[in-house]
């Protein structure tokens, strides 16, 4: 009622919408198709851009870019307008930044950094945060003052607050208080009369049915999985304060070149490993082996000591000898002296005798000192006559008991020579022998290396770790088993325990060799014969030679291998054999 | 290079001259106002760009609004380089042998009146330290503890080892009262937090995680790194949890929200050790390339130490007067002045006799509490401690 009258009231709208006409600037600005009479009424055509003057404007709706003509929205007209695109949702997904400026009009290029991040974020980002900034011209004072206990006290108490909430909540998690199945509501009772259903009469009586929940397993594992959320975008990285590290040198990189460990014990792939790494892996080669000094020095020391006392010891020496020479010298001198003096005390004592008689003494003296120089030299020449006399008589006499000698040695015998040889050679021991020097040797065994002799178990034999022992320990076990038991397949036989006993009492299983009681096959034919073997003259022919030289004689040709009875003979052989 | 820097943008620009400092080496160009820009290498880590400004400072004025205009991000105060502060340089005051392995952790009682050491021997021994003797040796853990901590508030000793397990200890009972069950690998280092009852471990699983220590409790497990947690502290302020990886990162941490507030990635290998300054709010973090500072609540990039150690450094730690020691992996202890970032002594440790040469390894240090004692715990199985030379003067020991 009050709608019909609102209606009423109201004027006719403008506009219903359906036999709606646009007008003529909203129509679609496509080319239009003119007749030939229209032309001439609208050859002035004027392109316009940009929305109508006022006045005009009633209907127009700004739809594309140009019709703002570089402005802004049109308040007056209400639809929704996006003057140069702003605020239209589009569809293209670039998360390209817009460029932000500061209030200064300067372009923000940390809003990268910013991205993300609340605006309480402290992202030092602009080259002035690298300058320290005691250098730094716009940082004014610096004041690094502690601040004052109120201030801390603050803090503490918003701090406080905020984790005490934290911390209720994480203690609340950790001891749950509605764990399922442990509460369970009393039961409800209702009273129900049902009614008629489908013509069929519940006779109206009531029931009282009591309602209990369902009990819970309160172990039943969750019947939902957790599931990890995937990570969001990551804000992104803070600007990098500082230069990209340097380029690594080929210096830097060789001084970073570790070797390989190479194991002496274990090359699990087997590697084919130089011997030259080998040793520059253990490291030995790393610390140069750097000798004392002093080593040296006292090495010198010793030479020097050493031939110091070498030439003290020959400067003694040399005095020594001095001084005995000296000595000798003197004593030499002395007993000179003392062989003068009992000369003069001779001659003088003679003197007195002779004294009267000194003119012949005189005279004498002078002849005898003449003769005596005479026969001193008659006396050299007779020396050597006599040592040539001597030596002749003495080479005389060895040729004639060497002439003895092999006179009786070629009258001696022959072992009586060889003695003599061997006395000659210092290899006659029979005196020692007599005198009880020389032994034998007490055993005859000690002389000798056992290994010499058995030598398939010897050194030569190969030393092999793997296996200590050259045979197994119990190898005779098994002839002696097979000697002394009866084996599985004589018993088998079916045969009683005599026989078996009878057989194997009487199988000689040990021959003496050369003395077989059995002879070759088809020897025992033979009968025993006493004599050397007597031969027969052979009467038949055994191989057939006449009749083949008959047969070739005759010229009977044979074709093909005509051996069946060869060869029958010869597998008769080989079965002959293994029976 | 013959673009005019003035037409181009800021932000632009610094692509630009990053992509110079990309290429590498010692860049120069020239501008038309007479202003020479030199990028140099430093060391053989780190690009750091220091301007060279012409010494006139009319010249500079004159540029100036141009410059401040256009690249502001290049204006720089030529040289403020602080004065070193004059140090007495440290000596080894005393050797402690007892352990069994290498002596991985350490951490002070706040009493300073003992201190604990863990080791790879799996024991935990507790010395007195004035005396230097044994007091207590504790085992419970199944591999090398390298995480220890002292509760300040409670009776607690917190250890953490390559067994994956983190213990409360009680020190009244010495017992074993409380086991933080979570880590998927080893945990390598230990943190508590100043004001919370809270408890930082990182380790070989590249998590961070947060324990409750009360109810054991995981509060958080900060992810987000790329490789094994190997140092952590925590702060009163925000960032209340700082870690630093062998992911060459170091991440500071939302608490509240347990969120990635920063990352730094400063660094160019594994960020091993950390050391926040007790009074400023800065921290130095050391890896195998330089040592650097940052500041805390945003941690921008302060500056570098002068120097470069060139060794791993395994663990840092600075005094209240400004002393920063660094320990390397080859027995190398570096004295810096944490003000100016100059090292005013490199010492070296003496391996205890019997032990080999290679065994000399700084693995942990720890200052006590009044900062006069420096405890180093080392690979040749002793506990060094160090002390300041008394006797020094500037003008025994100057600054060169």
């Amino acid at each position: 009622m009050a709608a019909m009258s609102l209606s009423k009231a109201l004027p006719r709208p403008r506009y219903s919408g359906e036999d709606e006409e646009l007008p003529t600037h909203t129509q679609s600005r496509g080319s239009r198709v003119v007749g030939a009479e229209g032309l001439d009424d609208s050859q002035i055509v004027l392109k316009r851009s940009g929305p109508p003057p006022y006045g005009n404007r009633s209907g127009w709706r700004p739809r594309s870019a140009e019709d703002f003509g570089d402005g802004g929205a049109f308040p007056e007209v209400p639809v929704a307008q996006y003057p140069l695109d702003m605020g239209r949702k589009t569809t293209s997904s670039s998360n390209a930044l817009a460029v932000q400026v500061d209030a200064e009009g300067k372009v923000k290029y940390d809003a990268i950094a910013r991205r993300g991040h609340s605006d309480k974020r402290i992202i030092h980002s602009e080259f002035k945060d690298l300058i320290p900034l005691r250098q730094r011209a716009d940082a004014g004072d610096i004041s690094l003052e502690k601040p004052s206990e109120e201030e801390i006290e603050a803090t503490r108490q918003r701090t406080q607050n905020a984790l005490s909430t934290l911390i209720g909540g994480a203690l609340a998690a950790q001891k749950p208080k509605n764990i399922k199945g442990t509460s369970r509501p009393a039961p409800t009772y209702v009273s129900y009369t049902p009614d008629d259903q489908m013509g069929e009469k519940s006779g109206g009586k009531t029931r009282i049915i009591k309602i209990v929940e369902r009990q819970q397993d309160p172990m039943e594992p969750p019947k939902h999985k957790h599931k990890k959320i995937p990570r969001g975008p990551p804000s992104p990285p803070p600007p990098v304060m500082h230069s990209p590290p340097r380029k690594l040198t080929a210096e830097d990189q060789e001084m970073w070149k570790i070797p390989a460990a190479i194991s002496n014990w274990k090359n699990a792939k087997g590697f084919t490993i130089p011997l030259d790494k080998r040793m520059a892996s253990d490291g030995r080669g790393l610390q140069d082996v750097s000798i004392n000094d002093k080593f040296a020095q006292f090495s010198e020391a010793l030479m020097s000591a050493d031939r110091h006392a070498r030439e003290e010891v020959k400067q003694r020496a040399l005095m020594q000898q001095k001084l005995a020479e000296k000595e000798k010298e003197q004593k030499e001198e002395h007993l000179r002296m003392l062989a003068q003096k009992a000369r003069e005390d001779r001659s003088m004592a003679a003197g007195g005798r002779r004294m009267s008689s000194r003119s012949s003494r005189s005279r004498s003296s002078g002849r005898s000192r003449s003769r005596s120089v005479e026969s001193y030299d008659s006396r050299r020449s007779d020396d050597s006559e006599q040592a040539a006399v001597r030596d002749r008589a003495r080479m005389r006499k060895e040729r004639r008991e060497e002439h003895e000698r092999e006179l009786r040695q070629s009258r001696m015998g022959t072992e009586r020579r060889l003695q003599q040889m061997a006395r000659e050679q210092n290899r006659d021991i029979s005196e020692k022998v007599a005198l009880g020097v020389a032994k034998p040797t007490q055993s005859a065994e000690s002389m000798y290396d056992s290994r010499l002799f058995n030598q398939t178990s010897g050194f030569d034999t190969g030393f092999n770790e793997d296996q200590a022992y050259d045979k197994p320990l119990f190898a005779a076990q098994d002839a002696i088993n097979s000697i002394y038991r009866p084996s599985m397949n004589q018993d088998d036989d079916g045969e009683g325990a005599d026989e078996t006993m009878d057989k194997i009492q009487g199988s000689k299983r040990f021959d003496i060799l050369g003395k077989a009681d059995r002879g070759f096959k088809g020897a025992d034919t033979a009968e025993a014969r006493d004599g050397p073997v007597q031969f027969e003259k052979d009467r038949d022919d055994p191989f057939g030679i006449d009749q083949m030289i008959s047969d070739v004689k005759t010229g009977g040709k044979r074709y093909g291998m005509v051996e069946s009875e060869t060869r029958g003979s010869k597998r008769a052989r080989v079965d002959d054999d293994e029976a | 290079m013959d673009q005019n820097p003035d037409s181009l943008k800021e932000g632009r620009q610094w692509w630009w001259y990053s992509s110079r400092l990309e290429t590498g080496g010692n860049g120069m160009f020239s501008r038309k106002g007479g202003l020479n820009l030199r990028f140099e290498e430093e060391g053989c880590c780190f690009l750091v760009g220091i301007s060279l400004f012409q010494t006139s400072s009319t010249r500079i004025d004159r540029n100036r609004n141009i410059f401040s205009r256009t690249s502001a991000t290049l204006e720089r105060i030529p040289s403020k380089s602080p004065r070193p502060v004059f140090h007495p340089p440290w000596k080894i005051d005393r050797v402690i042998s007892g352990h069994l392995g290498w002596v991985t952790s350490i951490a002070f009682d706040p009493s300073n009146a003992w201190f604990c050491t863990g080791s790879a021997d799996r024991t935990i021994k507790i010395w007195d330290a004035g005396s230097g003797r044994q007091k207590l040796t504790l085992t419970g853990h199944l591999e090398q503890i390298l995480g220890l901590a002292v509760s300040a508030k409670h009776t607690n000793m917190f250890s953490a080892g390559d067994d994956k397990q983190v213990k409360c200890w009680d020190l009244e009972q010495n017992k074993v009262i409380r086991s933080y069950h979570g880590h998927l690998s080893g945990v390598y280092c230990l943190s508590l937090h100043p004001t919370i009852d809270i408890l930082m471990t990182g380790g070989r699983d590249s998590v961070c995680r947060v324990w409750d220590i009360r109810s054991r409790a995981q509060i958080f497990a900060l992810s987000g790194h790329g490789n094994t947690v190997c140092s952590v502290f925590a702060r009163a302020m925000d960032p209340q949890v700082v870690t630093g990886s062998h992911d060459s990162t170091i991440k500071l941490w939302d608490l509240r929200m347990g969120k990635t507030m920063s990352t730094l990635t400063h660094h160019k290998k594994s960020v091993r050790a950390m050391a926040v300054h007790p009074r400023e709010q800065c921290f130095a973090s050391a890896s195998a390339d330089n040592i650097k500072k940052f500041g805390l609540p945003k941690g921008e990039f302060c500056h570098n130490m002068l120097f470069q150690h060139r060794t791993i450094i395994n663990s840092m730690a600075v005094n209240e007067e400004g002393v920063l020691a660094a320990g390397g992996d080859n027995g190398s202890l570096w004295f810096w002045d944490w003000k100016s970032g100059r090292s005013f002594q490199q010492a070296q440790t003496i391996v205890q006799p019997g032990s080999l040469d290679s065994e000399a390894g700084i693995y942990a240090l720890f200052y006590d509490q009044s900062g006069s004692r420096l405890i180093t715990c080392e690979a040749d199985k002793t506990i060094k401690m160090w002390k300041q030379d008394e006797n020094a003067t500037p003008e025994t020991h100057p600054l060169h």
